[in-house]
């Protein structure tokens, strides 16, 4: 078991990387236009997280999700895929643990599973 | 402020991946997670607001660990049997403790993060290690079977561990990821004296399996700050890329460097952010 969740952390973690360098790369040589502009990013970084939003107009929760076509967004989802890679990979020893009979594990690791997907889904968040 | 704005933006993360870096190499020389020396230390000195330096802090101590993650477990440094409820108690109070930080007055944050840093490098002044031993495992560690082998080919010995104080554990661990989401730390700091000094892990075995609790615990609490808003990966992927090379060479520096030169040199760096983001939390140095 703790076998198999190395071998998936690595390559989902190796997977995250070369997406995240690839879509930086896309970013910062402004190949894909950006929703906020680099050039502004200094007036702007300096203000707090909820203040940058209203001021941007970014979508918060899971809005970028249809914002993929700029950059910064592009950027946002490679760097997301680091929140996911520990839940893909609780849920593949989910089912191993269930076989072996290590029926008290496995049901540690699916509430692990349900608090990482509801806080990816923006649960605890209330949504937004 | 118009001075930092002054400034083109493409020399941010430049010097995010510089600091990146420097903090790469020194925590893997002092056996720190980085998340602990990057956010006082970008969150005092860098222009941004404290909101998006915690998020990069979480994503950076994230993706360290996860990069690490692998060959801990794989070397057996890191138990997953021992990781996965500890991890669980981590991560579900990791995700309130952000909520609460990113609701708190960044003066307030930054006073309290101060604070913190000064108390965590006097605690790494003051922590002794324990190799851990044969200890009467209570009901919930034999419930959860929280025990193991270790075999260590540095010093060739081979150790069959067990661990007690579990309820403790799981106490310290929804206390430390619960300050982890606050202030966007890893808490590797507090992970691995819990695992250690409290639960008797061997301490190779506390220092692995704290990094893999921190990639769970960070990984609930990165979604908080994502949905938020408040993750600018301007400011994360170059500290990441930094931090990543950075412990490239602080691997091979490893066995060169004295380890004590490495220890006093996190304090002393510790001790001036903390001192900074103090002065800068009430007023008296913005």
């Amino acid at each position: 078991m703790q076998a198999t969740y190395a071998r998936w952390l690595d390559v989902a973690t190796r997977a995250g990387f070369a997406i995240s360098l690839l879509a930086f790369l896309v970013y910062v040589s402004g190949l894909v236009e950006p929703f906020v502009p680099l050039e502004q990013l200094p007036q702007l970084w300096t203000l707090p997280a909820a203040r940058f939003v209203e001021v941007t107009g970014e979508p918060t929760g899971w809005g970028w999700l249809g914002m993929l076509g700029y950059a910064d967004f592009l950027n946002l989802a490679a760097v997301a895929l680091f929140g996911v890679v520990t839940l893909v990979c609780y849920a593949r020893i989910v089912p191993l643990l269930f076989a072996e009979g290590e029926r008290l594990q496995a049901c540690i690791a699916l509430a692990q599973v349900l608090v990482l997907a509801a806080a990816a889904a923006g649960f605890f968040t209330g949504g937004r | 402020m118009e001075v930092t704005a002054a400034v083109p933006w493409w020399v941010w993360p430049i010097a995010l991946a510089a600091v990146g870096f420097l903090i790469g190499v020194v925590a893997v020389l002092a056996g720190i997670g980085g998340g602990v020396l990057f956010v006082p230390i970008v969150g005092s000195f860098f222009p941004f607001h404290l909101d998006f330096v915690r998020g990069a802090g979480l994503l950076f101590a994230l993706a360290g660990t996860l990069a690490a993650g692998p060959q801990l477990l794989r070397s057996g440094m890191a138990s997953l049997r021992l990781v996965m409820p500890l991890g669980l108690a981590g991560s579900i109070c990791s995700v309130a403790g952000a909520i609460v930080g990113l609701g708190m007055n960044a003066d307030l944050l930054q006073t309290l993060l101060g604070a913190l840093v000064i108390s965590i490098a006097v605690v790494i002044w003051r922590t002794r290690s324990s190799e851990g031993g044969i200890v009467d495992p209570d009901s919930l560690a034999r419930l959860l079977k929280l025990e193991g082998e270790f075999r260590d080919p540095a010093a060739g010995t081979r150790i069959d561990w067990k661990t007690h104080r579990t309820l403790w554990g799981f106490v310290a661990f929804g206390a430390i990821g619960f300050l982890g989401g606050v202030f966007g730390l890893g808490a590797g700091f507090a992970n691995v004296p819990a695992l250690n000094l409290l639960m008797a892990a061997p301490l190779k075995v506390a220092v692995g399996s704290s990094a893999l609790i921190i990639s769970i615990i960070n990984s609930s609490a990165a979604w908080v700050y994502i949905h938020r808003g408040a993750v600018l990966p301007l400011l994360v992927v170059p500290a990441i890329l930094g931090v990543m090379l950075g412990s490239r060479l602080g691997a091979r520096l490893l066995a060169i460097v004295p380890a004590h030169v490495v220890r006093w040199l996190v304090i002393a760096a510790m001790l001036a952010a903390g001192t900074r983001a103090l002065l800068r939390g009430t007023g008296l140095w913005i």
